[in-house]
């Protein structure tokens, strides 16, 4: 049986595209045969789960039953990876409880993998959630991400402050998400599809759509560059460094 | 054979290189053939195709998305109806850059859709730039050059524009004498009309109108033994 790998995607901030990141990994570890299963945390109507209605569960992080139904199941699905969308302002809160309920020291003791996939704002005050978040990254891989979907500008950004704070973490690493054109985001949200499924036409029920082709084209070039950022940081070999060890055994 | 769908896209680097009158007259051609044919006028201010042949061209823009929507959602429809893109030479980098990032060229190979450049040379070196780039990105693009011979001294730069593996060789546009270039220009001027009602295939248009549309055939040939010569390497 593989280790399970927990993914958290969060930030202090709303609005930062922590569910555009959720979705892409969803994507992502569907299209490498990677059983996933995910928890939205926007209870109690959900926002990832509108695109992945198939494999994501809506749940309370502040309720002991919904993070027992996270936890408590890691080892007995079928699923390998599980990512949890964080709700804005509850990454820090998060990190606590699961300091608390022991699931870090399970990371410790390589009983499973955890990965943090910290969504940045483009204030100044992200540059402090992460040394906020610092502090229970010692056993987890951390990945930063500059978002730009939102055309964000990191404006306040000074480089040696940034790499002040990045480098208090051993196992960093930054990612970056490219900007999706406007009237494809828009449209990829209309149709409340994840993004593969919109690339290949398709409707949430798998039946033939109508896209646009050039949106089409906007999302699959976007999601393109997006899985490259994931494999430059070889986030299959953190998560699933079984499946991949068997790919490599596969290909020679 | 599936039923392929070509499209011409005429473009140059440069202004006044006569790639209107390139994608007029092979507009017409599709005409002259009793074919349908869809044309589209790809130019920020002035829509010269659409004045000529206003039945045929719709305008297209490149300035937002919604523009390059009309555009390309319909460049990628498999019809088997030819296609004939003027594409103004300050819109050439964008249009080739939605191509790029839409990823237009699988797509088109998916639907049996044959897309073909012509690029409309001339001596100065930003159009050799442009051809070099155009052939340096789009390897698998059909590129071929065009010699209007109303450009001045444009075959003493032949050079600049080598043939392609997929374009072919370079074809040529004779040139038109300006009494003749100024009739062809008014806007109710029709190439086929003319040809109906013309009973002297020995005058200078007619003429040229043979040989500019003996070209294109050729053009059309380039892309059936373009797109057959894969399956014709599967079969063997």
């Amino acid at each position: 049986m593989a280790k399970p790998a927990v993914i958290l995607v969060g930030a202090d901030k709303g609005g930062v595209g922590k569910t555009t990141v959720s979705r892409a990994l969803l994507d992502y570890f569907i299209a490498h045969n990677i059983p996933t299963r995910a928890f939205d945390t926007e209870s109690p109507k959900g926002t990832l789960r509108r695109f992945h209605p198939e494999v994501t569960d809506v749940v309370d992080m502040h309720s002991t039953a919904d993070q027992m139904k996270i936890f408590d199941t890691l080892s007995n699905t079928d699923a390998q990876v599980t990512i949890i969308d964080i709700r804005a302002g509850l990454l820090s809160t998060t990190l606590r409880s699961l300091r608390d309920i022991g699931f870090l020291d399970a990371a410790k003791k390589a009983q499973l993998s955890f990965t943090v996939f910290h969504i940045l704002g483009p204030s100044i005050a992200s540059l402090s959630e992460i040394d906020e978040t610092a502090g229970f990254m010692d056993d987890a891989h951390y990945i930063l991400v500059k978002n730009f979907i939102n055309n964000t500008t990191f404006f306040e950004w000074d480089p040696a402050t940034y790499n002040s704070y990045f480098n208090k973490i051993k196992d960093a690493h930054d990612i970056t998400i490219p900007k999706l054109n406007e009237m494809a985001c828009e449209q990829v949200e209309v149709a409340s599809v994840p993004y593969v499924s919109f690339v290949a036409n398709k409707t949430g029920r798998g039946e033939p759509a109508n896209y646009s082709f050039v949106l089409r084209g906007y999302v699959r070039h976007w999601l393109g560059n997006v899985w490259a950022e994931f494999d430059r940081v070889k986030l299959l070999d953190m998560v699933a460094p079984e499946l991949q060890r068997r790919g490599a055994a596969r290909q020679a | 054979m599936h039923r392929r769908t070509p499209i011409f896209i005429v473009t140059s680097s440069r202004p006044r290189v006569g790639k209107t009158l390139i994608a007029r007259a092979l507009t017409e051609y599709f005409c002259a053939q009793r074919r349908l044919v869809a044309a589209f006028d790809v130019n920020p201010d002035e829509f010269r195709l659409i004045d000529h042949l206003p039945a045929y061209t719709a305008a297209a823009s490149l300035n937002d998305t919604r523009g390059e929507m009309a555009l390309f959602d319909q460049l990628v429809v498999e019809d088997a109806v030819p296609k004939v893109v003027d594409l103004n030479h300050q819109l050439l980098d964008r249009f080739f850059q939605v191509m790029q990032q839409i990823d237009f060229q699988a797509e088109a190979r998916r639907r049996a859709i044959a897309p073909m450049v012509l690029f409309v040379a001339d001596p100065d070196e930003r159009s050799r730039r442009g051809y070099s780039l155009l052939k340096d990105r789009f390897p698998g693009l059909p590129l071929v050059p065009v010699f209007n011979e109303n450009v001045q001294h444009v075959g003493m730069y032949r050079s600049n524009f080598p043939p392609t593996r997929l374009g072919g060789e370079p074809i040529r546009i004779p040139a038109l004498t300006p009494v003749v270039r100024s009739v062809v220009d008014r806007r109710n001027f029709s190439f086929v009309a003319y040809v109906q009602k013309s009973n002297d295939p020995t005058s200078e248009l007619y003429e040229w109108m043979s040989r500019v549309f003996v070209a294109f055939r050729e053009l059309e040939v380039r892309l059936m033994v373009g797109q057959a010569t894969p399956q014709l390497r599967h079969s063997a």
